[in-house]
Formats: structure tokens, C-alpha cells, sequence
């Protein structure tokens, strides 16, 4: 095996593909790129929101992917391990950038939708959360409605919806969120909240309480 | 709800009893947080769990709050939709890694 660090020939990596178990079809990581790169560049560019960072993360992800293809046994789909290794590019990426840049005060200002409540500490009876309808796993099947989320996500603060991606979608613990963007529990209990609530409302408005889409 | 007062009734126990109600709802009011303080929790019982008696003052403040009863569902139907997001977004969203860029991957990974 060559012991030039990046640098994996075609001959070594499928050597390692046959020593590996069960191959599927799509060794070649060309064709990878052709049919994941789309996908992986997507989810990045909502997760960073630049082109050029998204592009970076896209290619650092095969980089890896290419060298760790022994350890990937066939477990899962290629598709759901490589957007596994773009998971943990992001939060390296995201580490870097706490290092960086410091979160400020202004980001942990309770901003949690005040108006939404009346003084005494109720709902607003006309503008409390109504039921939402279908199920989560009906309004799954439906393209719009990805749409309004990715445009609700858009919406909210980036350091807001940076911890809220890594927390629900990444699926990463609180401890290593808080260690990666050196923040405290408390930071970042304030902005899931914020986030969850802003979500919240604006899903409501732009889905589930608009009389265009429920029709 | 039980034991309908008849139309013609005014005895003094169904007085009573609309004072008694009003005063388990100021009750259930100064015992369990406020809707606002609601929406902390159960943000935060998202991903800590949240003791027993927290989670007992919570079911009380349902009992007189739908509103918050449905915050909590909500939370939790956001949780199982983000986590089908990032496929599905790479499903529907027409975004696309420029020809050349992809051109300079392969070339990369050729070597």
C-alpha cells in the first residue's frame, strides 16, 4: 500500500474494495460523484449558505470517502454514508469557525416571540398554535411543503439554524455541539428555543394555517 | 361534561360550583408556569429529560392550555420531519455542484 498520505491509486483502492465485504455496484468514485455530489452539495449549501464553503465540504467528503472505503462494509446505502462523512465535515468546519469567531451576546438576547403572548403570561387566544394537519409522515410525500421548510430555515438567524440543523438533523449530542462552537449549555438551550419557536411560526403561517396550501 | 345543570335549577350548589371551577383554574394558574415559561420547557425537555415533577405541573397546565398541549406535539412533529430533511432537500431542491467544479473532483479523484 502506497503510504503517500491523499493519494489512493485505482489499483490499491479496488484491491481494498475486494478485500472489503459485500461491494455494491458503484465502486467507481466517479460515478459517485455524479450520482451523490448533487445531493451532498444541496444539503451542504443549506447548511453553510456559500456556494464555495458547500463546494469544499462536497469535495472534502469523497476525499474521505475514498480513503475510508474499507471501513465501509456495506452497512448502509453509499448515499447515507457519505452524507454521514459530510455530517462530520460540516461540524469540523463549524469547529474551526468557533475558533475563529466568537459567538456574540446579541445571538442569545431572548427574542422568543413576546408578542405571541399577553402579559399575564397566556396565548393570544386568536394566534395560538392550531392543529396541524396531516401527520408527519403524510406531508412527507409532499415537495412544497420541503420547500417552505428550507425557506423557513433560511429565515432564521445562521448561528440559530446552525444549532438547530446539528441538533435535529445532524442528530448531534448537546455536549459535543457546545464543545465544537465553545458555547455554553445555556447558549444554546436559548437558541434551539428561539429556533424551534420561530420555525414553529413560520411553518404555521406558511403551511399548516395557509388556506392556499390546505385546501 | 357531567351532571348538566337542568335548565331551572338555581340552587345555590350550582353557583357554587361555577365559583369552585373558576377557582381551580386560578389554582392550576399560580401552581404550573406560564405559557411562555411552557415553551422554555419544553424546548429544553427536548433534549433533557425533565423531572417528574415538572412533567406533572406540565400535564396540569394542559389541562387548562391546548395551546401549549399542541406547542409540545409540534415540537415533536418538526424533530421527525428535520430528520428526513437533508435527503428529501437533496431530493427537491434544484441546486446543482457547477459542471466544472464536478469536472475538478473527478480529475482529483482519478489520481
Amino acid at each position: 500500500m502506497s503510504l503517500e498520505p491523499g493519494v489512493i491509486r485505482d489499483d490499491e483502492a479496488k484491491v481494498a474494495i475486494k478485500r472489503g465485504a459485500a461491494a455494491p455496484a458503484a465502486t467507481d468514485p466517479e460515478r459517485w460523484v455524479d450520482e451523490h455530489g448533487d445531493v451532498l452539495y444541496r444539503y451542504a449549501l443549506e447548511r453553510v449558505r456559500k456556494p464555495e464553503v458547500a463546494q469544499d465540504l462536497v469535495q472534502e467528503t469523497f476525499f474521505a470517502a475514498i480513503r475510508s472505503y474499507e471501513k465501509f462494509a456495506g452497512q448502509s446505502s453509499i448515499r447515507s454514508w457519505l452524507c454521514g462523512i459530510l455530517k462530520h465535515k460540516l461540524c469540523d468546519y463549524y469547529r474551526k469557525r468557533g475558533r475563529e469567531t466568537s459567538f456574540t451576546d446579541l445571538e442569545f438576547l431572548a427574542d422568543e416571540c413576546a408578542e405571541k403572548f399577553v402579559p399575564e403570561g397566556y396565548w393570544v387566544h386568536m394566534n395560538g398554535p392550531k392543529e396541524w394537519r396531516p401527520e408527519a409522515d403524510e406531508v412527507m410525500h409532499r415537495d412544497e411543503f420541503w420547500k417552505t421548510m428550507r425557506d423557513c430555515l433560511a429565515k432564521l438567524p445562521e448561528r440559530v439554524s446552525t444549532v438547530f440543523m446539528m441538533r435535529e438533523m445532524d442528530e448531534v449530542e448537546s455536549k459535543e455541539i457546545c464543545a465544537a462552537l465553545s458555547i455554553s449549555d445555556s447558549n444554546l438551550w436559548v437558541m434551539l428555543h428561539r429556533a424551534r419557536m420561530a420555525l414553529r411560526e413560520c411553518l404555521a403561517m406558511n403551511w399548516f394555517e395557509n388556506p392556499e396550501v390546505q385546501d | 361534561m357531567p351532571n348538566p345543570r337542568p335548565p331551572d335549577d338555581d340552587s345555590l350548589f350550582q353557583e357554587h360550583r361555577s365559583w369552585l371551577q373558576l377557582q381551580l383554574v386560578l389554582l392550576i394558574c399560580r401552581f404550573t408556569p406560564t405559557c411562555p415559561e411552557v415553551t422554555r420547557i419544553l424546548s429544553l425537555g427536548m433534549d433533557k429529560e425533565l423531572p417528574l415533577t415538572m412533567r406533572i405541573k406540565l400535564r396540569i397546565h394542559y389541562l387548562m392550555c391546548s395551546f401549549c398541549e399542541r406547542y409540545a406535539k409540534q415540537l415533536k412533529y418538526m424533530r421527525s420531519v428535520a430528520r428526513e430533511f437533508p435527503e428529501k432537500i437533496g431530493e427537491v431542491s434544484d441546486a446543482k455542484l457547477p459542471a466544472e467544479a464536478k469536472e475538478r473532483l473527478k480529475e482529483a479523484l482519478r489520481q
